[in-house]
Protein backbone atom coordinates (compact mmCIF):
# COMPACT_ATOMS: atom_id res chain seq x y z
CA UNK A 1 0.00 0.00 0.00
CA UNK A 2 1.27 3.59 -0.76
CA UNK A 3 1.68 5.92 1.65
CA UNK A 4 0.17 9.56 1.84
CA UNK A 5 2.18 12.15 1.91
CA UNK A 6 2.30 14.17 4.97
CA UNK A 7 0.91 17.39 4.17
CA UNK A 8 -2.79 16.60 2.41
CA UNK A 9 -6.13 14.61 3.17
CA UNK A 10 -5.65 10.57 3.50
CA UNK A 11 -9.15 11.30 1.20
CA UNK A 12 -11.56 13.44 0.12
CA UNK A 13 -14.53 11.65 -0.98
CA UNK A 14 -18.39 12.33 -1.60
CA UNK A 15 -21.11 10.90 -0.61
CA UNK A 16 -24.36 12.87 -1.29
CA UNK A 17 -23.06 15.81 -3.66
CA UNK A 18 -22.77 12.64 -6.00
CA UNK A 19 -25.50 11.95 -8.64
CA UNK A 20 -25.19 8.15 -8.03
CA UNK A 21 -25.26 8.28 -4.39
CA UNK A 22 -28.16 10.74 -4.20
CA UNK A 23 -30.11 8.16 -6.40
CA UNK A 24 -28.93 5.64 -3.40
CA UNK A 25 -30.33 7.96 -0.69
CA UNK A 26 -33.48 8.61 -2.66
CA UNK A 27 -34.62 4.85 -2.07
CA UNK A 28 -37.08 2.49 -3.62
CA UNK A 29 -39.03 3.28 -7.03
CA UNK A 30 -41.64 6.69 -7.42
CA UNK A 31 -44.79 6.48 -5.67
CA UNK A 32 -47.67 5.70 -7.78
CA UNK A 33 -50.60 8.61 -8.18
CA UNK A 34 -54.19 7.26 -7.33
CA UNK A 35 -57.62 9.33 -7.88
CA UNK A 36 -59.33 11.96 -5.88
CA UNK A 37 -61.46 14.51 -6.74
CA UNK A 38 -61.78 18.38 -6.68
CA UNK A 39 -64.95 20.56 -6.28
CA UNK A 40 -65.84 24.07 -4.85
CA UNK A 41 -68.83 23.04 -3.29
CA UNK A 42 -70.36 19.93 -2.01
CA UNK A 43 -73.30 20.50 -4.44
CA UNK A 44 -70.87 20.48 -7.51
CA UNK A 45 -69.81 16.79 -6.01
CA UNK A 46 -73.14 15.72 -6.23
CA UNK A 47 -73.19 17.44 -9.81
CA UNK A 48 -70.56 14.63 -10.54
CA UNK A 49 -72.49 12.04 -9.66
CA UNK A 50 -71.29 11.58 -6.38
CA UNK A 51 -73.41 10.62 -3.32
CA UNK A 52 -74.56 13.66 -1.61
CA UNK A 53 -74.36 12.80 2.13
CA UNK A 54 -70.39 11.73 1.03
CA UNK A 55 -70.17 15.29 -0.68
CA UNK A 56 -71.34 17.01 2.38
CA UNK A 57 -69.29 14.68 5.06
CA UNK A 58 -66.03 15.33 2.42
CA UNK A 59 -66.82 18.84 2.45
CA UNK A 60 -67.29 19.57 6.61
CA UNK A 61 -63.94 16.99 7.30
CA UNK A 62 -61.81 19.45 5.27
CA UNK A 63 -63.96 23.10 6.57
CA UNK A 64 -63.02 21.31 10.28
CA UNK A 65 -59.38 20.92 8.91
CA UNK A 66 -58.99 24.65 7.17
CA UNK A 67 -58.08 26.50 10.77
CA UNK A 68 -55.31 23.63 11.28
CA UNK A 69 -53.95 23.26 8.17
CA UNK A 70 -54.22 26.72 6.77
CA UNK A 71 -50.57 28.69 5.97
CA UNK A 72 -50.46 31.10 8.86
CA UNK A 73 -49.90 35.02 8.34
CA UNK A 74 -48.38 37.35 11.17
CA UNK A 75 -50.59 40.45 8.96
CA UNK A 76 -53.43 40.84 6.80
CA UNK A 77 -51.03 42.26 4.76
CA UNK A 78 -48.51 39.44 4.12
CA UNK A 79 -51.67 37.01 3.85
CA UNK A 80 -53.39 39.17 0.85
CA UNK A 81 -49.68 39.11 -0.69
CA UNK A 82 -49.94 35.50 -1.50
CA UNK A 83 -53.65 34.88 -1.80
CA UNK A 84 -55.17 38.36 -3.26
CA UNK A 85 -57.11 41.02 -1.81
CA UNK A 86 -60.02 39.79 0.26
CA UNK A 87 -59.39 36.44 -0.02
CA UNK A 88 -58.18 35.72 3.94
CA UNK A 89 -59.34 35.52 7.34
CA UNK A 90 -58.98 35.60 10.82
CA UNK A 91 -57.25 32.73 11.84
CA UNK A 92 -58.45 31.15 15.30
CA UNK A 93 -54.81 31.40 16.36
CA UNK A 94 -53.28 34.32 18.41
CA UNK A 95 -49.53 35.95 18.65
CA UNK A 96 -48.23 38.39 20.51
CA UNK A 97 -49.37 41.36 18.45
CA UNK A 98 -52.92 39.67 17.75
CA UNK A 99 -53.94 37.41 15.77
CA UNK A 100 -52.92 35.40 12.89
CA UNK A 101 -54.65 35.29 9.12
CA UNK A 102 -54.87 32.74 6.93
CA UNK A 103 -56.63 32.56 2.94
CA UNK A 104 -60.40 31.42 2.56
CA UNK A 105 -60.69 27.84 1.93
CA UNK A 106 -61.41 27.82 -1.83
CA UNK A 107 -62.77 24.41 -2.53
CA UNK A 108 -61.86 20.86 -1.24
CA UNK A 109 -59.83 17.53 -2.01
CA UNK A 110 -62.37 14.53 -1.62
CA UNK A 111 -60.07 11.31 -1.59
CA UNK A 112 -62.33 8.65 -0.33
CA UNK A 113 -65.09 9.35 -2.89
CA UNK A 114 -66.21 5.69 -2.31
CA UNK A 115 -69.35 5.29 -4.71
CA UNK A 116 -68.71 7.48 -7.67
CA UNK A 117 -71.42 6.23 -10.69
CA UNK A 118 -71.00 2.63 -9.42
CA UNK A 119 -67.43 2.23 -10.52
CA UNK A 120 -66.86 -0.64 -8.27
CA UNK A 121 -63.29 -1.78 -9.29
CA UNK A 122 -62.29 1.69 -8.41
CA UNK A 123 -63.84 1.13 -5.04
CA UNK A 124 -62.56 -2.03 -4.17
CA UNK A 125 -59.04 -0.75 -5.11
CA UNK A 126 -59.82 2.39 -2.62
CA UNK A 127 -61.41 0.17 0.22
CA UNK A 128 -58.46 -2.12 0.14
CA UNK A 129 -55.52 0.62 -0.09
CA UNK A 130 -57.85 2.13 2.71
CA UNK A 131 -57.68 -0.37 4.73
CA UNK A 132 -53.75 -1.06 4.45
CA UNK A 133 -53.67 2.32 5.50
CA UNK A 134 -51.48 3.81 2.79
CA UNK A 135 -51.64 5.14 -0.53
CA UNK A 136 -54.55 7.29 1.11
CA UNK A 137 -56.04 10.91 0.21
CA UNK A 138 -57.48 12.68 2.85
CA UNK A 139 -60.37 14.84 2.52
CA UNK A 140 -58.90 18.61 2.86
CA UNK A 141 -59.52 22.21 1.83
CA UNK A 142 -57.89 24.06 -1.15
CA UNK A 143 -56.65 27.10 -2.00
CA UNK A 144 -55.74 29.23 -4.77
CA UNK A 145 -52.97 31.76 -5.18
CA UNK A 146 -53.41 35.29 -5.75
CA UNK A 147 -50.96 34.97 -8.95
CA UNK A 148 -53.02 32.19 -9.76
CA UNK A 149 -56.35 31.51 -9.88
CA UNK A 150 -57.05 28.80 -11.85
CA UNK A 151 -55.44 26.15 -9.71
CA UNK A 152 -56.41 24.43 -6.73
CA UNK A 153 -54.00 24.26 -3.96
CA UNK A 154 -53.22 22.29 -0.58
CA UNK A 155 -52.38 24.22 2.60
CA UNK A 156 -48.97 23.45 1.76
CA UNK A 157 -49.06 24.81 -1.90
CA UNK A 158 -49.42 21.21 -3.88
CA UNK A 159 -51.19 21.85 -6.70
CA UNK A 160 -53.85 19.56 -7.26
CA UNK A 161 -55.78 20.24 -9.99
CA UNK A 162 -56.74 23.40 -12.57
CA UNK A 163 -60.62 22.65 -12.87
CA UNK A 164 -63.42 20.48 -10.25
CA UNK A 165 -63.37 16.79 -10.92
CA UNK A 166 -61.68 13.63 -10.85
CA UNK A 167 -57.80 14.36 -10.77
CA UNK A 168 -54.67 12.01 -10.45
CA UNK A 169 -52.46 13.11 -7.02
CA UNK A 170 -49.37 11.07 -5.21
CA UNK A 171 -50.68 10.84 -1.70
CA UNK A 172 -47.57 11.67 0.08
CA UNK A 173 -47.65 14.87 -1.67
CA UNK A 174 -51.08 15.98 -0.79
CA UNK A 175 -51.16 14.76 3.44
CA UNK A 176 -52.28 17.25 5.89
CA UNK A 177 -50.32 18.99 8.19
CA UNK A 178 -50.83 21.27 11.20
CA UNK A 179 -49.82 24.39 9.60
CA UNK A 180 -46.37 25.74 12.07
CA UNK A 181 -47.51 29.37 13.05
CA UNK A 182 -44.00 30.75 12.37
CA UNK A 183 -42.92 34.41 10.99
CA UNK A 184 -40.26 33.74 8.14
CA UNK A 185 -37.94 35.44 5.55
CA UNK A 186 -36.68 36.97 8.66
CA UNK A 187 -33.09 36.54 6.98
CA UNK A 188 -32.07 37.42 3.43
CA UNK A 189 -32.66 40.78 3.02
CA UNK A 190 -29.77 42.47 3.18
CA UNK A 191 -28.39 40.01 0.04
CA UNK A 192 -31.26 40.91 -1.86
CA UNK A 193 -30.50 44.60 -1.68
CA UNK A 194 -27.07 44.04 -2.34
CA UNK A 195 -27.45 41.52 -5.30
CA UNK A 196 -29.61 44.48 -6.66
CA UNK A 197 -26.85 46.91 -6.01
CA UNK A 198 -24.05 44.54 -7.68
CA UNK A 199 -25.81 42.18 -9.71
CA UNK A 200 -22.29 39.98 -10.45
CA UNK A 201 -22.29 39.22 -6.80
CA UNK A 202 -22.41 35.18 -7.07
CA UNK A 203 -21.59 34.73 -3.32
CA UNK A 204 -21.86 35.63 0.07
CA UNK A 205 -19.11 34.53 1.51
CA UNK A 206 -15.66 35.64 0.67
CA UNK B 1 7.70 28.95 -5.64
CA UNK B 2 7.02 28.79 -9.43
CA UNK B 3 3.75 28.55 -12.11
CA UNK B 4 3.81 25.71 -14.27
CA UNK B 5 1.63 24.87 -17.46
CA UNK B 6 0.28 21.61 -17.54
CA UNK B 7 -2.38 19.83 -20.09
CA UNK B 8 -5.75 20.13 -18.50
CA UNK B 9 -7.73 17.01 -18.06
CA UNK B 10 -9.63 16.05 -20.92
CA UNK B 11 -13.28 16.64 -19.59
CA UNK B 12 -12.41 17.65 -16.49
CA UNK B 13 -15.67 20.22 -16.89
CA UNK B 14 -18.27 17.27 -17.20
CA UNK B 15 -16.28 15.01 -14.03
CA UNK B 16 -16.59 18.44 -12.36
CA UNK B 17 -20.37 18.86 -13.14
CA UNK B 18 -20.72 15.23 -11.99
CA UNK B 19 -19.37 15.83 -8.32
CA UNK B 20 -21.32 18.81 -8.08
CA UNK B 21 -18.98 21.66 -9.02
CA UNK B 22 -21.24 23.72 -10.83
CA UNK B 23 -19.82 26.74 -10.81
CA UNK B 24 -16.73 26.24 -12.32
CA UNK B 25 -17.08 28.92 -14.86
CA UNK B 26 -19.28 31.56 -14.04
CA UNK B 27 -20.99 33.83 -16.17
CA UNK B 28 -18.77 32.07 -19.19
CA UNK B 29 -15.66 33.50 -17.31
CA UNK B 30 -13.35 30.10 -16.34
CA UNK B 31 -13.04 30.22 -12.07
CA UNK B 32 -11.51 26.66 -12.10
CA UNK B 33 -8.67 27.09 -14.08
CA UNK B 34 -6.28 23.49 -14.69
CA UNK B 35 -3.71 25.00 -17.22
CA UNK B 36 -1.17 25.60 -15.09
CA UNK B 37 -0.50 24.75 -11.37
CA UNK B 38 1.58 26.45 -8.45
CA UNK B 39 4.93 24.41 -7.23
CA UNK B 40 5.71 25.06 -3.98
CA UNK B 41 8.79 23.56 -1.75
CA UNK B 42 8.03 22.17 1.24
CA UNK B 43 10.33 24.86 3.14
CA UNK B 44 7.68 27.25 1.93
CA UNK B 45 4.91 25.48 2.95
CA UNK B 46 5.97 24.47 6.35
CA UNK B 47 8.30 27.98 7.37
CA UNK B 48 6.01 31.03 5.50
CA UNK B 49 2.94 30.18 5.27
CA UNK B 50 1.73 27.18 7.93
CA UNK B 51 3.58 28.55 10.79
CA UNK B 52 3.13 31.92 10.28
CA UNK B 53 -1.36 31.08 9.99
CA UNK B 54 -1.04 29.85 13.49
CA UNK B 55 0.86 31.93 14.58
CA UNK B 56 -1.32 34.92 13.62
CA UNK B 57 -4.78 32.89 14.30
CA UNK B 58 -3.33 32.58 17.70
CA UNK B 59 -2.11 36.40 17.88
CA UNK B 60 -6.00 36.79 16.19
CA UNK B 61 -7.74 35.15 19.31
CA UNK B 62 -5.65 36.92 21.40
CA UNK B 63 -7.41 40.02 21.10
CA UNK B 64 -10.48 38.84 21.60
CA UNK B 65 -10.53 39.22 25.64
CA UNK B 66 -9.39 43.14 25.00
CA UNK B 67 -11.82 43.93 22.60
CA UNK B 68 -14.77 42.38 24.11
CA UNK B 69 -13.79 44.64 27.16
CA UNK B 70 -13.54 47.85 25.14
CA UNK B 71 -16.38 49.32 24.26
CA UNK B 72 -13.95 51.96 22.02
CA UNK B 73 -13.02 48.60 20.15
CA UNK B 74 -16.32 47.85 19.91
CA UNK B 75 -17.52 50.43 18.44
CA UNK B 76 -14.35 51.04 15.96
CA UNK B 77 -15.39 47.57 14.72
CA UNK B 78 -19.03 48.59 13.83
CA UNK B 79 -20.56 45.87 16.09
CA UNK B 80 -23.67 47.02 17.01
CA UNK B 81 -24.55 47.76 20.91
CA UNK B 82 -27.61 45.70 21.32
CA UNK B 83 -25.16 42.72 20.24
CA UNK B 84 -22.05 44.03 22.12
CA UNK B 85 -23.54 41.22 25.22
CA UNK B 86 -24.22 38.38 23.12
CA UNK B 87 -20.70 38.63 20.82
CA UNK B 88 -19.34 38.71 24.49
CA UNK B 89 -21.10 35.60 25.40
CA UNK B 90 -20.48 33.76 22.84
CA UNK B 91 -16.49 33.97 23.64
CA UNK B 92 -17.28 33.56 27.36
CA UNK B 93 -18.80 30.50 26.47
CA UNK B 94 -15.76 28.68 24.30
CA UNK B 95 -18.43 28.60 21.52
CA UNK B 96 -16.62 26.49 18.88
CA UNK B 97 -15.67 27.53 15.74
CA UNK B 98 -14.97 25.37 12.50
CA UNK B 99 -13.26 26.88 9.97
CA UNK B 100 -11.69 30.42 8.53
CA UNK B 101 -9.31 31.38 5.91
CA UNK B 102 -6.58 34.05 5.61
CA UNK B 103 -5.46 36.05 2.32
CA UNK B 104 -1.67 36.48 2.23
CA UNK B 105 0.39 38.27 -0.41
CA UNK B 106 3.62 36.05 -0.68
CA UNK B 107 6.27 35.27 -3.42
CA UNK B 108 8.30 32.29 -2.46
CA UNK B 109 10.93 34.61 -0.86
CA UNK B 110 9.94 36.53 2.53
CA UNK B 111 7.39 36.52 5.01
CA UNK B 112 3.59 35.84 3.71
CA UNK B 113 1.59 39.44 4.39
CA UNK B 114 -1.69 39.14 6.04
CA UNK B 115 -4.04 41.04 3.76
CA UNK B 116 -7.14 40.31 5.35
CA UNK B 117 -9.37 37.42 7.90
CA UNK B 118 -12.16 35.73 5.81
CA UNK B 119 -13.24 34.20 9.88
CA UNK B 120 -16.81 34.06 9.05
CA UNK B 121 -18.15 32.89 5.55
CA UNK B 122 -15.02 31.73 3.90
CA UNK B 123 -15.55 30.09 0.61
CA UNK B 124 -13.62 28.26 -2.19
CA UNK B 125 -13.80 25.27 0.27
CA UNK B 126 -14.70 22.90 -2.06
CA UNK B 127 -11.91 24.13 -4.71
CA UNK B 128 -9.59 23.86 -1.86
CA UNK B 129 -10.65 20.67 -0.27
CA UNK B 130 -11.98 18.40 -2.53
CA UNK B 131 -11.53 19.55 -6.35
CA UNK B 132 -7.62 20.37 -6.32
CA UNK B 133 -6.98 17.02 -3.98
CA UNK B 134 -8.56 15.04 -6.56
CA UNK B 135 -6.85 16.60 -9.76
CA UNK B 136 -3.24 15.80 -8.16
CA UNK B 137 -4.30 12.22 -7.56
CA UNK B 138 -5.69 12.43 -11.27
CA UNK B 139 -2.60 14.02 -12.87
CA UNK B 140 -0.44 11.73 -11.18
CA UNK B 141 -1.94 8.74 -12.15
CA UNK B 142 -1.31 9.88 -15.78
CA UNK B 143 1.88 10.51 -15.27
CA UNK B 144 1.73 14.19 -15.13
CA UNK B 145 3.11 14.76 -12.05
CA UNK B 146 5.24 12.98 -10.06
CA UNK B 147 4.08 10.13 -7.08
CA UNK B 148 6.18 12.48 -4.69
CA UNK B 149 4.25 15.39 -5.09
CA UNK B 150 2.26 16.33 -2.50
CA UNK B 151 -0.32 19.47 -1.69
CA UNK B 152 -0.89 21.42 1.49
CA UNK B 153 -4.39 20.49 1.54
CA UNK B 154 -5.63 18.93 5.10
CA UNK B 155 -8.83 20.09 4.58
CA UNK B 156 -11.07 17.48 4.29
CA UNK B 157 -9.52 15.46 7.11
CA UNK B 158 -9.65 18.39 9.13
CA UNK B 159 -13.21 19.17 8.83
CA UNK B 160 -14.84 15.60 9.43
CA UNK B 161 -12.80 15.37 12.80
CA UNK B 162 -14.10 18.98 13.62
CA UNK B 163 -17.77 17.56 13.07
CA UNK B 164 -17.03 14.34 14.83
CA UNK B 165 -15.56 16.15 17.97
CA UNK B 166 -17.41 19.79 18.44
CA UNK B 167 -20.07 19.53 20.67
CA UNK B 168 -22.98 20.01 17.86
CA UNK B 169 -26.55 20.03 18.61
CA UNK B 170 -28.65 17.27 16.29
CA UNK B 171 -29.67 17.95 13.73
CA UNK B 172 -27.66 20.27 12.52
CA UNK B 173 -28.78 22.48 10.46
CA UNK B 174 -27.03 23.99 7.37
CA UNK B 175 -28.15 27.23 5.62
CA UNK B 176 -27.27 29.71 2.42
CA UNK B 177 -28.80 32.29 0.19
CA UNK B 178 -31.36 30.94 -2.54
CA UNK B 179 -29.70 32.38 -5.33
CA UNK B 180 -26.27 31.76 -4.64
CA UNK B 181 -25.09 28.65 -6.73
CA UNK B 182 -21.60 28.54 -5.41
CA UNK B 183 -22.29 29.14 -2.23
CA UNK B 184 -24.99 26.29 -1.63
CA UNK B 185 -21.91 24.10 -3.61
CA UNK B 186 -19.41 25.32 -0.63
CA UNK B 187 -22.27 24.13 1.91
CA UNK B 188 -23.55 20.79 0.01
CA UNK B 189 -19.42 20.45 0.68
CA UNK B 190 -19.79 20.88 4.61
CA UNK B 191 -22.96 18.66 5.00
CA UNK B 192 -21.33 16.00 2.79
CA UNK B 193 -18.22 16.05 5.50
CA UNK B 194 -20.13 16.51 8.19
CA UNK B 195 -22.91 13.78 7.15
CA UNK B 196 -19.17 11.07 6.66
CA UNK B 197 -18.65 11.95 10.01
CA UNK B 198 -21.73 11.17 11.23
CA UNK B 199 -23.28 14.37 12.42
CA UNK B 200 -27.24 14.48 11.37
CA UNK B 201 -27.47 17.41 8.74
CA UNK B 202 -30.10 18.57 7.25
CA UNK B 203 -30.56 21.71 4.20
CA UNK B 204 -32.55 24.98 5.08
CA UNK B 205 -32.61 28.03 2.73
CA UNK B 206 -31.74 30.76 4.57
CA UNK B 207 -34.93 32.66 3.85
CA UNK B 208 -37.21 29.73 4.49
CA UNK B 209 -36.04 29.78 8.69
CA UNK B 210 -38.77 30.49 10.58
CA UNK B 211 -39.19 32.49 13.99
CA UNK B 212 -42.16 31.23 16.33
CA UNK B 213 -41.98 32.90 19.68
CA UNK B 214 -38.03 33.81 19.40
CA UNK B 215 -36.84 30.78 18.49
CA UNK B 216 -35.92 29.74 15.42
CA UNK B 217 -37.26 26.66 13.36
CA UNK B 218 -36.92 24.79 10.68
CA UNK B 219 -39.89 24.19 8.09
CA UNK B 220 -41.43 21.33 9.98
CA UNK B 221 -41.40 24.80 13.20
CA UNK B 222 -39.21 22.52 15.39
CA UNK B 223 -36.55 24.23 16.50
CA UNK B 224 -33.43 24.93 15.10
CA UNK B 225 -30.27 24.34 17.97
CA UNK B 226 -27.46 24.18 15.72
CA UNK B 227 -27.02 26.22 12.69
CA UNK B 228 -24.08 26.70 10.29
CA UNK B 229 -25.03 29.99 8.21
CA UNK B 230 -22.87 30.94 5.01
CA UNK B 231 -24.60 34.17 5.60
CA UNK B 232 -22.42 37.40 6.93
CA UNK B 233 -23.29 37.91 10.65
CA UNK B 234 -23.20 41.60 9.95
CA UNK B 235 -26.11 40.91 7.54
CA UNK B 236 -28.03 39.29 9.76
CA UNK B 237 -27.82 41.51 12.41
CA UNK B 238 -29.48 44.36 10.73
CA UNK B 239 -32.35 42.22 9.55
CA UNK B 240 -35.97 41.79 11.15
CA UNK B 241 -35.25 38.18 13.16
CA UNK B 242 -31.88 40.24 14.39
CA UNK B 243 -33.89 39.70 17.69
CA UNK B 244 -34.32 36.38 17.17
CA UNK B 245 -30.79 35.54 17.46
CA UNK B 246 -30.37 36.62 20.90
CA UNK B 247 -33.66 34.90 21.92
CA UNK B 248 -32.89 31.93 20.48
CA UNK B 249 -31.49 28.64 21.65
CA UNK B 250 -29.62 28.09 18.60
CA UNK B 251 -25.70 27.35 18.61
CA UNK B 252 -24.56 29.03 15.38
CA UNK B 253 -21.23 27.73 13.07
CA UNK B 254 -19.41 30.64 12.89
CA UNK B 255 -19.94 31.78 16.35
CA UNK B 256 -20.90 35.62 16.72
CA UNK B 257 -18.05 36.13 18.04
CA UNK B 258 -15.86 35.71 14.85
CA UNK B 259 -17.64 38.85 13.58
CA UNK B 260 -14.60 40.55 15.23
CA UNK B 261 -12.57 38.63 13.06
CA UNK B 262 -13.71 38.71 9.78
CA UNK B 263 -13.87 42.34 10.15
CA UNK B 264 -11.22 44.12 8.48
CA UNK B 265 -10.63 46.30 11.73
CA UNK B 266 -9.09 43.23 13.47
CA UNK B 267 -6.05 44.44 10.82
CA UNK B 268 -5.27 47.62 12.76
CA UNK B 269 -6.32 46.40 16.23
CA UNK B 270 -2.88 43.72 14.97
CA UNK B 271 -0.85 46.26 14.10
CA UNK B 272 -1.72 48.23 17.25
CA UNK B 273 -0.48 45.21 19.09
CA UNK B 274 2.09 43.54 17.54
CA UNK B 275 3.96 46.38 15.24
CA UNK B 276 6.62 45.51 12.51
CA UNK B 277 5.25 41.52 13.14
CA UNK B 278 7.11 40.56 9.95
CA UNK B 279 3.80 38.81 8.44
CA UNK B 280 1.81 42.25 9.32
CA UNK B 281 0.89 45.23 7.09
CA UNK B 282 1.25 48.67 8.98
CA UNK B 283 -2.82 49.46 9.38
CA UNK B 284 -5.01 51.91 10.98
CA UNK B 285 -8.51 52.89 11.22
CA UNK B 286 -9.95 55.44 7.88
CA UNK B 287 -12.38 58.27 7.93
CA UNK B 288 -12.91 56.69 4.30
CA UNK B 289 -13.26 60.38 2.70
CA UNK B 290 -9.63 61.62 3.08
CA UNK B 291 -7.36 61.12 -0.14
CA UNK B 292 -5.43 58.12 -0.47
CA UNK B 293 -1.75 58.44 -0.26
CA UNK B 294 0.11 56.54 -2.78
CA UNK B 295 1.02 52.41 -0.90
CA UNK B 296 -2.22 52.46 0.51
CA UNK B 297 -5.31 50.22 0.31
CA UNK B 298 -8.56 51.51 1.73
CA UNK B 299 -11.29 48.80 2.63
CA UNK B 300 -14.72 48.90 4.30
CA UNK B 301 -14.64 46.96 7.67
CA UNK B 302 -17.28 45.08 6.34
CA UNK B 303 -16.84 43.27 2.64
CA UNK B 304 -16.19 40.54 0.48
CA UNK B 305 -14.48 39.50 -2.69
CA UNK B 306 -12.70 42.48 -2.63
CA UNK B 307 -15.51 44.34 -3.05
CA UNK B 308 -15.47 48.23 -2.25
CA UNK B 309 -11.57 48.16 -2.17
CA UNK B 310 -9.77 51.40 -3.49
CA UNK B 311 -5.85 51.19 -3.58
CA UNK B 312 -3.31 53.57 -5.28
CA UNK B 313 0.49 51.77 -5.74
CA UNK B 314 3.59 53.49 -4.78
CA UNK B 315 3.70 54.42 -8.40
CA UNK B 316 0.20 56.32 -8.22
CA UNK B 317 -1.96 53.78 -10.03
CA UNK B 318 -5.03 54.35 -8.61
CA UNK B 319 -7.84 50.88 -9.00
CA UNK B 320 -11.05 50.99 -7.04
CA UNK B 321 -13.51 47.89 -6.97
CA UNK B 322 -17.11 48.74 -6.83
CA UNK B 323 -19.53 47.19 -5.26
CA UNK B 324 -22.42 46.63 -2.58
CA UNK B 325 -20.29 47.33 0.79
CA UNK B 326 -20.63 51.21 1.34
CA UNK B 327 -22.28 51.52 4.50
CA UNK B 328 -19.46 50.21 7.02
CA UNK B 329 -16.06 52.42 8.44
CA UNK B 330 -12.78 51.83 6.80
CA UNK B 331 -9.36 51.04 7.52
CA UNK B 332 -6.40 51.48 5.05
CA UNK B 333 -3.67 49.40 5.32
CA UNK B 334 -0.21 49.59 3.64
CA UNK B 335 -0.41 48.36 0.16
CA UNK B 336 1.53 44.87 -0.36
CA UNK B 337 1.95 44.14 -4.13
CA UNK B 338 0.56 40.47 -5.16
CA UNK B 339 3.35 38.69 -6.88
CA UNK B 340 2.89 38.86 -10.56
CA UNK B 341 3.04 35.30 -12.82
CA UNK B 342 2.71 36.15 -16.07
CA UNK B 343 -0.65 38.32 -16.83
CA UNK B 344 -1.80 37.22 -13.81
CA UNK B 345 -1.61 38.70 -9.76
CA UNK B 346 -1.29 35.76 -7.40
CA UNK B 347 -2.98 35.36 -4.01
CA UNK B 348 -2.56 32.75 -1.53
CA UNK B 349 -5.62 31.59 0.68
CA UNK B 350 -4.52 29.86 3.58
CA UNK B 351 -6.95 27.68 5.59
CA UNK B 352 -7.71 27.28 9.40
CA UNK B 353 -9.65 24.30 10.63
CA UNK B 354 -10.53 24.77 14.57
CA UNK B 355 -7.03 26.44 15.91
CA UNK B 356 -4.91 24.75 12.92
CA UNK B 357 -3.74 25.41 9.16
CA UNK B 358 -5.23 22.82 6.87
CA UNK B 359 -4.08 23.88 3.31
CA UNK B 360 -4.15 26.83 0.63
CA UNK B 361 -6.13 27.67 -2.32
CA UNK B 362 -4.82 30.36 -4.89
CA UNK B 363 -6.76 32.75 -6.79
CA UNK B 364 -5.44 34.63 -9.98
CA UNK B 365 -6.59 37.71 -11.39
CA UNK B 366 -5.74 40.58 -13.77
CA UNK B 367 -5.83 43.28 -11.66
CA UNK B 368 -4.11 43.83 -8.31
CA UNK B 369 -7.51 43.26 -6.36
CA UNK B 370 -8.85 39.71 -5.95
CA UNK B 371 -12.31 39.61 -7.02
CA UNK B 372 -15.25 36.90 -6.52
CA UNK B 373 -14.38 36.35 -10.62
CA UNK B 374 -10.82 35.36 -9.83
CA UNK B 375 -9.61 32.05 -11.27
CA UNK B 376 -9.01 29.22 -8.74
CA UNK B 377 -5.50 27.33 -9.97
CA UNK B 378 -4.50 24.55 -7.95
CA UNK B 379 -1.04 23.68 -6.08
CA UNK B 380 1.59 20.95 -5.67
CA UNK B 381 4.63 20.55 -3.16
CA UNK B 382 7.62 19.01 -4.79
CA UNK B 383 11.50 19.43 -3.74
Amino acid sequence: MQKKPFKRSRKAALIFMVPAATLALQGCGAEKAVEAQVFNTPDECAAFYNPPAQCQAAFAEAQALHPQVAPKYANKQECEADFGTGQCETAPQQHAQGSFFMPMMMGFLAGQMLNRGGMAPQQQQQTAAAAAGRNTVPNQPLYKARDDQSTFRTATNTPVASQPGPTQVRPSAVQPKPATLARRGGFGAQAQQRAAAAPRQATYGG
Amino acid sequence: MKKVPIAPRPGWQAFAESVGFQFHTIDNEPYWDESAYYQFSLAQIEDDLEAPTEQLHQMALDLIPDIIRSEQQLSQLGIPEPFWDAVKDSWQRAEPHLYGRMDFAYDGKGPAKLLELNYDTPTSLYETGFFQWVWLEDQQMRGLLPAGADQFNSLQDKLEQAFAELPLPRPFYFSSVTESQEDKGTVDYLMDIALQSGLDSRYIQLEQIGDIDGQLVDLEGYPIQGLFKLYPWEFMLQEEFAGTILSSDTRFLEPLWKLLLSNKGILPLLWQKYQGHPNLLPAFFDDGKTALNPGWVRKPLFSREGANVELITPQGEKLQQGGPYTDSGYIRQAFAPLPRFGDSYTLIGSWVVGDLAAGIGIREDNSLITKDSSRFLPHIILD
